[in-house]
């Protein structure tokens, strides 16, 4: 990975972008996010099989100075992310610039957003079996055993909002976790303030989900909830064929409809 | 704090004979804020109303509720009370205690603690109300006409001649519609052309109305009073104003083998072509999918023989744009084809026809110029069988509702039979005779007493052919149900109207709803039978349900007149209850987050983008805005926020939330 610390040095040296979002070496032979700013923090930069944090939350945060520009290490799920949030217009590609690693770990560097669209288009989209198998599981499940199954791990939920943090969808600067005028969410982390959350968050991410497993990963409690997500983005992929992260351009599945739509009971 | 009146109706007796409205003024009087419970026999009459005004007075009201009927029935009626007593009339709301309540339930205690719940579901959403103003609008005074029938020829001079501008828009190349068909009209058996083609040419000439022929609305934005619509004008490959309509291209086509539409393909036609002689605007088109020179690139003898040079084969369609203030939606019906009874040959038999191809039979302007002769051999009826109720009134078929013109054309085609084939004889099978109309049921006694017409009430159940003759197999329920055969030399089916090909995805461009057979919707059955459901946009014809010429006309009438009490005023006054995207204090400015993707669910394209910015001009940031001329209160974008950045005026979160509260805590 000397191109990439090259890369980041030449970056910042030129003052092409001022911080370069990417990967160091963490503690407990973790890597860890890290935010570099100066050519001679690059060194500190890695990319191996243990870079796997979604990157592009950090790119919709609202603390930094105007015309900063950043450049970040994005791996296939952070190009997703960015293509999405690109799509909800969050970010401005002249502001940043994304610096592509591909499956086989070599570097890409895209010109700009459209590049990106056209790789993800190349890439393929498919859920992997290991990622149906999971939700295969739960399918097979009746009624009252999944009302069970997430009884059962909601009940564990302490409600520290990590997936929350950890998701590069959930942007909203007021959460409606957050409101209290009304109190759409109760607050407590009992059996149904835990429901209310998760069912809002995981209809809020029905077909934006990019599928990065982020907020699983984040929960200190191993809840699987990237499960909801998942069926929900395999079911808008079914239904209308459109799965997030894919287009700059094509409308929100749920917020528009089509006159030649296949299903007639919406008429 | 809030100080409100509760006024509970007993409708006379309707909602008093199921729900104890005394108890319901009592209890809902110790509801917090609550200051004054009364109930009344009839609130919404002139003493009912006063009393509200005078406890509004009196007792300082900072809101209503009145538990009575449907908000739909009198909302408005109270709410001017309200306003007239100095309230806001946004103020006041109404509890529906008789359709959700003492309509649908027994007398007993749970009903009446029902209505309890629902005016305490109303109060505690009247305390959160916010006075409202009405928002005002313009009028552009405009009508658009979609379809060039009778109904939309109707409509559009009247509307024209109140002195408004009207634009309309027909796909075919000529005005005229169905009307232009048929031979004679029921039940005073004048030809359908000479009175129409009158009114066609004026169309042609008002000056205030402008006609596009051969085109299609491409789409429509906007609202009441201010609508813009796209129309593709397809291209004629004509320039308009340099042909005279002499007919020589016409002529000299050789591409002559294409059916005719307007004869419903019982002669045929040629690539460049004037549908009929009457037509308006009288100057061809050329159908692009048959024409040689589009197929093959060559052929052109219609530009060498045209002595104006007015055909332009490098014409594209053109799009053009109009703001208009209201619309007329008359785009007519379709009938059934005989390929849709396989009973009957699924059309293979040639001489089993269709009611509007005996209509261009025995047109004058037709294709056997008036002379009752059958497709197959040219030779003339002796026996003709009319099946009434070809599809309609057959659940079996889709088709449950009776298409209403049948009865009364196959009377006609039985005496117009009879007048031209004096020795022919008409058998007519049906289901009932439904003659009900001025001077309708005389005429079908006419075609029975007077022109010999055989009725024989029962149905077809097949017909076949054999040696040259069409056997009809029916049966007479009048006669036991005997199975009754005849040897007929012709079939005309009278078969099911339907709504017109493409309705459906018209009704979706201009956000009209339609019924379970795609035929557009009214907004009310009884009272509002003119207009939609999308206000500003109103029908004409048989686009709602199968109409005959003079209930199309009057219906047209209908529809101009509600155009010009429109049009009447010069500005608008709305319903404030419109979407709104919240402002907080800084840094947030809104919990917005300009995500738009509620610009995308939006029907009616009324969010917009706005720019919060710093004294000094710098954006700060961006976010969604509702224009409140443009939305129609749908609630979709607020569905779809995740934020809860939107809310409705008049039903906000903080409202619906306190109501559904005021449900739960009672439980």
């Amino acid at each position: 990975m000397d191109k990439l610390k090259q890369l980041a040095k030449e970056l910042l040296s030129n003052n092409q972008v001022q911080i370069i979002v990417g990967y160091e070496e963490g503690t407990v032979g973790k890597a860890r996010p890290a935010f570099i700013s100066s050519p001679d923090q690059a060194d500190t930069l890695i990319y191996d099989e243990r870079c796997i944090h979604n990157l592009a939350v950090y790119l919709t945060q609202h603390k930094l100075p105007g015309n900063t520009k950043i450049a970040v290490i994005a791996s296939f799920p952070v190009m997703k992310s960015i293509i999405t949030l690109a799509s909800e217009k969050q970010l401005d590609e002249n502001f940043i610039k994304v610096i592509g690693i591909s499956k086989d770990n070599n570097i890409i560097e895209f010109k700009d957003f459209a590049d990106i669209e056209r790789y993800i288009n190349q890439q393929d989209l498919s859920f992997t079996p290991e990622e149906q198998a999971l939700i295969d599981k739960i399918d097979a499940m009746s009624m009252e055993e999944r009302w069970e199954y997430w009884q059962n791990e909601f009940s564990r939920c302490f409600k520290c909002y990590a997936c929350r943090s950890a998701c590069p969808m959930c942007y909203c600067t007021l959460c409606i976790t957050d409101f209290n005028q009304p109190q759409w969410v109760s607050v407590p982390s009992h059996k149904l303030g835990n429901f209310e959350w998760h069912i809002n968050r995981a209809m809020h991410l029905a077909g934006r989900c990019i599928g990065c497993d982020e907020c699983s990963r984040a929960c200190p409690l191993d809840l699987p909830i990237n499960l909801l997500t998942k069926k929900l983005s395999m079911d808008i992929q079914k239904q209308f064929g459109y799965s997030a992260g894919q287009s700059l351009t094509e409308p929100y599945a749920l917020s528009t409809y089509k006159p030649d739509d296949k299903e007639t009971f919406i008429r | 704090m809030a100080r409100i009146g509760v006024f509970v109706c007993h409708c006379g007796e309707n909602i008093s004979a199921t729900v104890d409205c005394g108890k319901v003024a009592q209890v809902t009087s110790d509801i917090p804020g609550v200051v004054v419970s009364v109930d009344y026999k009839y609130m919404c009459s002139d003493p009912g109303q006063t009393m509200i005004k005078e406890y509004i007075e009196k007792e300082k009201l900072t809101g209503v509720v009145v538990a009575a009927c449907s908000p739909r029935m009198h909302e408005p009626t109270f709410r001017r009370a309200c306003g007239e007593a100095g309230l806001n009339p946004f103020l006041c709301e109404m509890a529906n205690v008789r359709e959700h309540c003492s309509w649908v339930h027994d007398k007993n205690d749970v009903t009446t603690d029902k209505a309890i719940d629902i005016v305490r579901t109303l109060v505690e959403k009247v305390k959160r109300n916010e006075p409202l103003m009405p928002i005002k609008v313009p009028v552009t005074k405009t009508a658009l006409v979609i379809g060039g029938g009778v109904a939309g020829i109707q409509s559009a001079l009247d509307i024209a001649n109140c002195g408004h501008k009207v634009i309309m828009v027909e796909k075919e190349p000529s005005i005229g519609g169905h009307m232009s068909q048929l031979s004679e009209t029921f039940p005073t058996l004048d030809c359908s052309q000479c009175i129409l083609t009158p009114r066609m040419v004026e169309v042609a000439q008002h000056p205030n109305i402008t006609l596009y022929t051969y085109a299609e609305v491409e789409s429509l934005d906007g609202f009441i009073g201010n609508f813009k619509v796209k129309i593709r004008k397809k291209a004629k490959s004509l320039d308009e104003k340099l042909c005279t309509g002499c007919g020589l291209c016409c002529t000299k086509c050789p591409v002559k083998n294409i059916p005719s539409e307007f004869d419903q393909g019982l002669s045929n036609r040629r690539a460049i072509y004037v549908p009929f002689p009457q037509a308006v605007p009288n100057k061809p088109v050329i159908d692009k999918e048959h024409c040689t020179y589009y197929i093959k690139g060559k052929c052109k003898v219609c530009e060498i023989v045209c002595p104006t040079k007015a055909i332009r084969f490098d014409q594209e369609d053109e799009i053009i744009e109009v703001e208009v203030g209201a619309l007329v939606l008359a785009t007519g019906f379709d009938i059934k084809r005989a390929n849709f009874f396989p009973e009957y040959g699924y059309g293979k038999y040639k001489d089993v026809i269709d009611g509007l191809q005996f209509e261009r039979i025995a047109s004058a302007s037709g294709p056997t110029l008036g002379e009752i002769r059958r497709p197959s051999d040219g030779q003339i009826p002796k026996k003709i069988v009319f099946l009434a109720c070809a599809g309609s009134r057959d659940p079996a078929k889709g088709i449950e509702y009776c298409s209403k013109i049948c009865c009364m054309y196959t009377a006609k085609h039985a005496i117009l039979y009879k007048h031209k084939v004096h020795d022919g004889t008409a058998y007519i099978f049906y289901m009932d005779i439904r003659a009900a109309g001025k001077n309708y049921d005389e005429f079908t006694r006419r075609a029975i007493e007077e022109d010999g017409a055989k009725y024989i009430r029962g149905r077809v159940s097949r017909i076949y052919e054999r040696d040259g003759k069409l056997i009809v197999v029916g049966a007479d329920t009048l006669m036991n149900a005997k199975t009754v055969e005849i040897e007929a030399d012709m079939v005309v089916l009278a078969t099911a109207g339907v709504a017109s090909p493409g309705a459906e995805e018209l009704a979706q461009k201009l956000h009209v709803s339609y019924d379970q057979h795609k035929f557009f919707a009214e907004a009310h059955p009884k009272l509002r039978p003119v207009e939609t459901n999308t206000a500003g946009i109103f029908l004409a014809g048989a686009c709602q349900n199968v109409k005959d010429i003079p209930e199309s006309v009057a219906q047209a009438s209908g529809a101009a007149v509600k155009v010009c009490g429109l049009f009447s005023n010069d500005e608008l006054t709305r319903d404030p209850s419109v979407a709104v995207v919240n402002r907080t204090a800084p840094p947030l400015f809104s919990t917005c987050v300009g995500c738009f993707l509620c610009q995308s669910v939006c029907p009616y394209q009324a969010i917009e983008k706005e720019e919060i910015k710093s004294r000094d001009g710098k954006i700060l940031k961006t976010i969604a805005f509702v224009n409140p001329s443009v939305c129609q209160g749908c609630g979709t974008c607020v569905a779809l926020c995740r934020s809860k950045s939107i809310d409705i005026l008049g039903y906000t979160h903080k409202q619906v939330y306190a109501e559904v509260d005021a449900l739960l805590n009672t439980l």
